[in-house]
C-alpha cells in the first residue's frame, strides 16, 4: 500500500477532523481496502505520529479528544455494532477508583490504548478495588490501570498488587496516571509504573509484549 | 511587618522582613480540626473558624476563602453531591449544548446556593484578621466553569464545533466571575484569587489560551482591580511553561507556578511578576518533614535577593497533608526572617 492512498485518512485523524476522517475511511472502503489493513496502515501510523508529537511538554488534552473522536467515528464506520477490531495486543482493565469521580484522564487513556492495539475493558470510576481486580482476574489481563486525580485514592492503589495476588494474578502488571498520582513514586504507590501522559503508559505496557 | 504589608511588599519586588510563605491550605483546614468537610464546604462560620484556626497553628501568611470548584455551577443550577470527607462532584450539570446563553442571569452572590455562605466567611475572616492577613477570596475563571457548566469534555468539543457558541459562554462565565468576585471583595476579601485549572497547557493549547481564554481573564482582572482588589492572582497548575509570557498582558500580579515548571524558568519568563510556588503537593502527603524544609531551603535560596516571591506549594494542599510537613515549610521560611 502507498502511503498516499492512507495519508488523507492519517491527516484527518491527526487534525481531529472526524468528517473529514470519515470520508477519507469510506473512500478507503470503497476502493476495497480491507478495514485491518485502514488500522493498521492508517490509524496505527496517525496513532504514532500523534505519540511523537504528544511529549510531556506537548501533551494537551484538547487535541487527544479531537483525535479521538475522529479515530471512534471511524473505527464504528469500519466495525459496527456487533463486531468489533482486533485487539492483538493484549487485554487492560481500566479505571478511576472508589471516591475519584474524574473520568476524563482515563477517557484519554483508552482511546489511546484501544486505537493501538489492545483490548480495554472499563470499569469506571468510582470503581471499588475488588471488582477492578476481579475484571482483571476474569478477563486474562496484562495489567490494570488506574487514573487519579486526588491523592486520596492512593492507598486503594496500594492494595492492588496485593489483591491482585491473592487472585493468583501477581503477574499482572499494575500502573498509575493522572494529575495526582504522577507526582508519586512506584514505590509509594506499590506500582509497577506511574505514567507521566497516556502515551508514556503506552510505551510501558508495549515494553511488555 | 504584619503579613499583608509582607505581601504587599513581595508584590511590589521590596524588601521584606522574611520571605512570605502561603502554603495552600483549603479544605485542609477542616480535617485539621476534625471538622467534616461537608460542614466547611457548607457553612461560612464553619470555614472561617477552620482557616483561623489553621493560620493560628502554622502562622502562614494569609486566610483563604475558598470552598470547593463546584460553588459557582452549583449556584447556577448543577446538583452535587458530596462524599464523606471529600470535595463534591457534579452529578447533573446545569447546562448542556442546547441552552439558551441569551437568557442567561448572573447569579445573585448573595442569594445563589453557598455564595452567601462564602461571603459569610470573608465578611468572619476579616473581622478577625483585619488587615494583618491578606483576605483571599475565589472565584473560577471562564475556562474552568465552562467546564463546570457543561462537563468538561462537552465544553472543550463545543470551543472546536461552535466556536462562537463557546465564546458567548465564555463571557457569560467571565460576567459570574466578575459579579461574584466583587461581591468577594465587598464583604472584605482583599483580593478574589482566580483558579483557572482548566486553562493550562495540558488541556488546551498555548493558541488557545492566548485568543480565547488570555482576553477574558484581563477583562476579569481589570474589573477585579476597579472594584478594589489588592492584586491580580492567578492560579493555573501544571505545565504552564508555554502560557506564563502571556501574564503581563493580562495584568497578572501574583503568578501561581506548579512543582513541574522549574523555578528559574518561571524567573526568566515572568522577570517583573511576584511568583508563588512551586512545592510539589504530594509530598504534604508522603514526605518528611527534614525533606519539605530541604525543598523549601533550596526554594528560598533560588529566590534569594529576587523580591518579587511567595513560597507556596504549586497547588493545593492535599486534604490528607501530614500537618508536621506544612508546619515544616513555614517555620524554615520564618526561621529565614
Amino acid at each position: 500500500m502507498e502511503a498516499s492512498v492512507m495519508e488523507p485518512l492519517v491527516s484527518a485523524l491527526l487534525m481531529g477532523e472526524r468528517a473529514e476522517a470519515l470520508a477519507a475511511a469510506r473512500q478507503l472502503l470503497a476502493a476495497d481496502i480491507s478495514r485491518e489493513r485502514i488500522i493498521t496502515e492508517g490509524i496505527e501510523p496517525a496513532m504514532t505520529s500523534l505519540d511523537e508529537k504528544c511529549t510531556i511538554e506537548q501533551f494537551n488534552l484538547l487535541e487527544i479528544m479531537l483525535v479521538g473522536r475522529a479515530l471512534n467515528a471511524v473505527v464504528d464506520l469500519l466495525y459496527p455494532e456487533g463486531t468489533s477490531p482486533p485487539a492483538t495486543r493484549g487485554t487492560v482493565a481500566v479505571a478511576s477508583l472508589k471516591g475519584d469521580i474524574h473520568d476524563i484522564g482515563k477517557k484519554i487513556v483508552i482511546i489511546v490504548l484501544k486505537a493501538n492495539g489492545y483490548h480495554v475493558i472499563d470499569c469506571g470510576k468510582d470503581c471499588p478495588v475488588d471488582r477492578l481486580v476481579n475484571t482483571a482476574a476474569g478477563e486474562g489481563a496484562m495489567a490494570v490501570l488506574v487514573s487519579g486525580l486526588i491523592t486520596s485514592v492512593i492507598p486503594q492503589i496500594r492494595q492492588l498488587k496485593d489483591a491482585l495476588r491473592e487472585k493468583g494474578c501477581s503477574h499482572v502488571k499494575v500502573m498509575a496516571g493522572g494529575a495526582a498520582l504522577k507526582q508519586a513514586t512506584t514505590d509509594d504507590l506499590q506500582v509497577d509504573y506511574v505514567a507521566q501522559t497516556a502515551f508514556d503508559g503506552l510505551h510501558f505496557l508495549r515494553a511488555l509484549s | 511587618m504584619n503579613s499583608l504589608e509582607r505581601i504587599k511588599a513581595a508584590i511590589r519586588f521590596r524588601d521584606t522582613d522574611r520571605p512570605p510563605v502561603i502554603p495552600q491550605i483549603f479544605g485542609h483546614a477542616a480535617l485539621f480540626c476534625d471538622v467534616p468537610l461537608l460542614d466547611y464546604l457548607r457553612q461560612g462560620a464553619i470555614l472561617a473558624a477552620c482557616q483561623l484556626k489553621a493560620q493560628n497553628h502554622y502562622g502562614h501568611d494569609a486566610l483563604f476563602a475558598f470552598m470547593d470548584a463546584c460553588v459557582e455551577s452549583e449556584a447556577l443550577g448543577s446538583t452535587l453531591t458530596f462524599p464523606a470527607d471529600q470535595y463534591p462532584d457534579i452529578g447533573n450539570y446545569a447546562f448542556n449544548r442546547e441552552t439558551d446563553l441569551q437568557a442567561l442571569e448572573i447569579p445573585d452572590p448573595h442569594r445563589a446556593g453557598r455564595m452567601p455562605e462564602l461571603l459569610k466567611a470573608i465578611t468572619i475572616l476579616r473581622e478577625q484578621a483585619q488587615d494583618d492577613l491578606p483576605i483571599v477570596g475565589c472565584v473560577l475563571g471562564p475556562m474552568t466553569l465552562s467546564g463546570q457548566l457543561l462537563s468538561l469534555e462537552t465544553a472543550l468539543y463545543l470551543a472546536i464545533d461552535e466556536t462562537e457558541r463557546f465564546e458567548s459562554l465564555l463571557d457569560f462565565c467571565s460576567q459570574v466571575a466578575i459579579s461574584f468576585g466583587i461581591a468577594q471583595i465587598r464583604a472584605g476579601a482583599h483580593l478574589p484569587l482566580i483558579f483557572e485549572p482548566a486553562a493550562c497547557p495540558e488541556v488546551i493549547p498555548k493558541q488557545f489560551f492566548r485568543e480565547l481564554i488570555a482576553p477574558r481573564l484581563k477583562r476579569i482582572f481589570t474589573a477585579l482591580k476597579t472594584a478594589g482588589s489588592l492584586a491580580n492572582w492567578l492560579h493555573i497548575a501544571g505545565q504552564t511553561e508555554t502560557i506564563l509570557p502571556f501574564y503581563p498582558e493580562m495584568g497578572v500580579d501574583i503568578a501561581n507556578f506548579d512543582y513541574c515548571v522549574q523555578p528559574q524558568t518561571a524567573q526568566d519568563l515572568l522577570p517583573d511578576t511576584c511568583l508563588d510556588g512551586n512545592l510539589r503537593p504530594y509530598g504534604f502527603v508522603r514526605g518528611e518533614p527534614e525533606a519539605i524544609r530541604a525543598e523549601t531551603s533550596a526554594l528560598l535560596e533560588q529566590f534569594r535577593g529576587r523580591g518579587g516571591f511567595i513560597l507556596s506549594s504549586g497547588c493545593e494542599i492535599p486534604l490528607e497533608a501530614r500537618p508536621e510537613n506544612i508546619a515544616a515549610m513555614v517555620e524554615c521560611t520564618r526561621r529565614r526572617g
